[in-house]
């Protein structure tokens, strides 16, 4: 028996969760994601961007589902690149793609739970946090009921429930709340708000109005590069009156994208 | 229509599975030229047989096809179309159709130019048999499209490609008689036992309309809403096979209409000495003919003057008439359409006529016969490629005897064995007489 | 426990062991009734092994590859796993039919010829898919059941219906077995965009 130096015992703290610098990630042979230097901290991020802006496929850099091509990745104290083991990583991880795919005859319960075991979460956990998950994201009442029952909005709330089953520390939402009706995207903002207390939270939608009323971060791009980082406040800032937009926001958001195409 | 038929050829799987299909088609021919290289209905014929393997493939690419139809999940925009689905269907079904079509001619015309320059006779019969292996390319995709469709699991394709194979050729077997087994099987009926076999044309026509039965079979199984209504299928089946069976000739019929007399027929040389060739391997006369006027000169002393091609056949049985004026040839092809063995002609030609002629039963005697015959050539007979198939002792014994002796007697000799073999009698000691 | 139970569901393997018997039981009736010997053909038994790991490769990929991807399991252990015990169930199948009077056999043509197409298709998840992985096996094993071969040229390209002492059959087999498993355990089955399966929407 070796003698325990004090760092290996110590909590590692991680100054900030996410850190890329100068991302290359490509989908398919496009490069969606063109050097990108993003910083991420817990809290809710949400990004932000038109059709093709990168956004997914940043997601799915950030869920190490895809190897990014160049510039250097940190996620959650661990560096992302072809030879590190990303266990530890994929065990405080969340992600709900735009699209997924399940075995039609699993209960909502069994699906969740076989995420659950997947992330490797220990066996004695599980069923409470199963139960949790989907208490928390309201499915309570259709937990016993076949997945390829239930509407589109509740499969998606059955996605959010397995990403968040583990308690990520990072947790990756792609269009969460396509399907979803008004008053279950408010239930969700509320959610969102209670997550990203003490993790940090990346949401990628279309409505902005769910990003300046939920996220405490929002992040802009086009084009595979970043655009803008800075609060719903800033955000709302930069519009003007001669923008186009239903809100405020909308109008920061139209504003910002001009400048960048003016100036390309 | 024309449009539709584009957009569903670029959408659906069809291009890949038709080159697949042609890929493998080609790549069983072409490894195996040596069955098909003696001409044009060898080669139809041949591909035909092959249909063991693209059939079953065929089969295949049309579940495929229909697998993928239901992963995309298009079922449930296209249920709220208006186009009746007997509509829809047609872009589906004609283009997988005319996929297997250039996949099978895109295979045939990749081995074509092989023999192209040494195959001469063409005989219908070579279309029909074609036109036929067109028709259950396409019986079998739209059976795969129709059994992919109803049973949408990924293990379908392979599973149907696995019991199309037993179907076609495992099963046939079953049945009791060789029409029967031709007429349900398009992959069976096709054995090639001489190089002038042929398809019956009403073999051919029996095997259309079964393939046509599962043809329309398949659309039928595809065009239904449900999986109930399947066995409306069979309806076509027990038609099909019906007309089948009434129309296959079996028995001795069928194994007459097995043999093509046209290919049997002889296609002579102008002037004298005449040598004649089958039709079927009319395109060897020229190589043919100076080795057999050779032979001929060598045989003054005797009274053949025309050599002919031995066109024997096993089954059925038939053989040329012997004549006291002519000499028989064996003549095979090689995997590139020229004479096999080309040093073997003149030997085998003229052991034959110191032979006999095959009535005179067990009289013959091959070792005499061999040691005259190549005395004549002034060739030691040898086993090998150029000579003789079997090393041959005795043969080389009485050889040797005879080039000891002085060439008037030698001949004589050569001469008296040419005279009994021609009467049936016994040539043992003619050659040997002096040797005491 | 209740892990695997849920892994083993979302991969249909209770649905692909029925189809596998019932694909077993389809090609023993039939042998039984038509042939003459004990044995069945090389050819019978080489369709026969086709058509089990047929099924078995629908197994080997998941209704969300990428999903699985996310996951902090390590793959490795659980895919070596899997194919070892799609190969078991499908050897015991056979197995099964020596005990009868139409035997499909020999075993060692049967290991070699399962352990072969089992690692083809391994090999073709890797590369291009699960849906795709029975091309290339299909049209091998038809190739080989329709031509004899012969010399080791012939005989490697037909190992599938050789004799259970053919070296170059063997060699071949157990290459095919070697890559085809070392490509799923470390890549897994690839993921296409188009191979998700996902219900269609409802508005309720």
């Amino acid at each position: 028996m070796r003698a325990v130096r004090a760092a290996e015992t110590a909590p590692t703290l991680h100054p900030w969760l996410v850190h890329a610098k100068e991302l290359r990630v490509r989908a398919g042979r496009h490069l969606a994601v063109d050097g990108l230097d993003l910083t991420l901290t817990a809290g809710v991020h949400g990004v932000l961007g038109p059709n093709g802006a990168g956004k997914t496929t940043l997601m799915r850099a950030l869920s190490t589902v895809v190897k990014p091509v160049g510039g250097s990745l940190t996620l959650l104290g661990a560096q992302v690149d072809g030879r590190a083991d990303l266990r530890e990583v994929r065990r405080e991880l969340g992600y709900l793609p735009q699209q997924f795919g399940f075995y039609p005859r699993f209960t909502v319960r069994e699906f969740v739970a076989y995420m659950a075991w997947l992330k490797e979460m220990p066996k004695t956990a599980i069923p409470d946090a199963v139960q949790r998950a989907i208490d928390r994201v309201g499915l309570t009442p259709k937990a016993d009921a076949k997945m390829k029952t239930l509407s589109g909005g509740m499969q998606r709330r059955a996605g959010i429930a397995q990403a968040i089953v583990n308690d990520p520390e990072l947790l990756l939402l792609d269009e969460p709340t396509v399907g979803l009706d008004p008053e279950q995207r408010l239930d969700f903002r509320d959610l969102l708000r209670d997550l990203g207390a003490d993790s940090c939270v990346l949401v990628s939608t279309h409505l902005v109005e769910d990003v300046v009323a939920a996220c405490t971060d929002v992040i802009l791009m086009n084009e595979g590069r970043l655009l803008f980082q800075g609060t719903p406040d800033d955000l709302i800032a930069r519009g003007g009156q001669g923008d186009a937009g239903d809100s405020p926001a909308e109008r920061g958001y139209s504003a910002l994208l001009r400048q960048h195409r003016s100036n390309a | 229509m024309n449009r539709i038929i584009g957009i569903e050829l670029r959408r659906s799987a069809a291009l890949g599975a038709a080159l697949l299909i042609a890929v493998a088609g080609t790549i069983v021919l072409q490894a195996t030229a040596g069955r098909w290289s003696m001409g044009w209905m060898a080669l139809a014929m041949t591909q035909r047989e092959y249909l063991a393997v693209l059939s079953p493939l065929a089969m295949a690419a049309g579940a495929w096809q229909s697998y993928r139809e239901h992963r995309a999940n298009v079922a449930e925009l296209l249920a709220a179309v208006p186009r009746p689905r007997p509509q829809r269907m047609v872009p589906i079904l004609a283009t997988t159709a005319l996929a297997v079509l250039v996949a099978y001619l895109v295979t045939l015309l990749a081995a074509a130019p092989r023999i192209a320059d040494t195959a001469r006779y063409l005989p219908p019969a070579a279309f029909v048999v074609v036109a036929v292996g067109l028709v259950a390319m396409i019986a079998s995709v739209w059976l795969g499209l129709a059994v992919g469709r109803l049973v949408p699991a990924l293990a379908t394709a392979p599973a149907l490609a696995v019991i199309g194979f037993a179907l076609l050729i495992l099963a046939p077997h079953a049945l009791p008689d060789g029409g029967l087994t031709a007429a349900f099987s398009p992959a069976m009926g096709m054995s090639m036992f001489s190089d002038y076999d042929t398809v019956d044309g009403q073999v051919s026509a029996a095997q259309a309309l079964w393939m046509a039965a599962v043809a329309v079979a398949g659309v039928v199984l595809f065009a239904v809403p449900n999986r109930k209504f399947a066995f409306a299928a069979l309806l076509p089946l027990a038609i099909g096979a019906t007309a089948t069976v009434l129309v296959v000739p079996t028995g001795d019929a069928y194994d007459q209409g097995t043999l093509d007399p046209v290919a049997q027929e002889l296609v002579c040389t102008d002037g004298t000495p005449r040598v004649c060739v089958s039709r079927a391997h009319e395109e060897l006369l020229p190589e043919v003919t100076p080795k057999a006027r050779h032979a001929l000169e060598l045989l003054t002393k005797t009274s053949i003057v025309e050599a002919h091609e031995d066109t024997s056949t096993v089954s059925p049985p038939t053989s040329p008439r012997s004549r006291a004026d002519t000499a028989l040839m064996t003549i095979t092809l090689d995997q590139h359409g020229h004479l096999a063995h080309p040093r073997r002609l003149e030997p085998t030609m003229l052991t034959g006529v110191f032979t006999g002629p095959l009535s005179c039963g067990d009289n013959r005697n091959f070792t005499v016969a061999t040691a005259a015959a190549y005395w004549l050539l002034d060739r030691e007979p040898a086993a090998g490629p150029d000579g003789l198939e079997f090393d041959d002792p005795d043969a080389v014994k009485l050889w040797k005897g005879l080039q000891a002796l002085p060439r008037a007697e030698a001949e004589a000799r050569v001469v008296a064995v040419y005279q009994a073999a021609r009467k049936c009698q016994d040539t043992t000691h003619l050659l040997s007489r002096g040797a005491r | 426990m209740t892990g695997l139970i849920l892994y083993v569901r979302s991969r249909q393997v209770p649905a692909a062991l029925g189809a596998a018997v019932a694909g077993t039981a389809l090609a023993w009736l039939p042998a039984t009734a038509f042939s003459v010997k004990g044995e069945v053909s090389s050819t019978v038994l080489a369709l026969t092994v086709l058509l089990l790991v047929a099924v078995a490769t629908t197994t080997l990929g998941g209704p969300d590859d990428t999903l699985d991807r996310t996951a902090a399991r390590p793959w490795g252990w659980l895919r070596i796993s899997h194919l070892a015990t799609a190969l078991g169930c499908v050897l015991m199948l056979l197995l099964a039919t020596l005990l009868t009077g139409t035997r499909f056999g020999p075993f060692g043509c049967a290991v070699r010829d399962a352990a072969g197409l089992l690692g083809l298709t391994a090999l073709g998840t890797a590369t291009v898919g699960t849906a795709r992985s029975w091309f290339l096996p299909l049209g091998w094993t038809l190739g080989a059941a329709a031509f004899p071969g012969m010399g080791t040229a012939g005989e490697a390209l037909t190992w599938q219906t050789q004799a259970f002492d053919s070296r170059p059959a063997a060699v071949v087999a157990a290459v095919l077995t070697a890559t085809g498993t070392a490509a799923y355990v470390s890549r897994g089955p690839r993921t296409t965009a188009g191979d998700l399966v996902t219900e269609p929407v409802r508005c309720r």
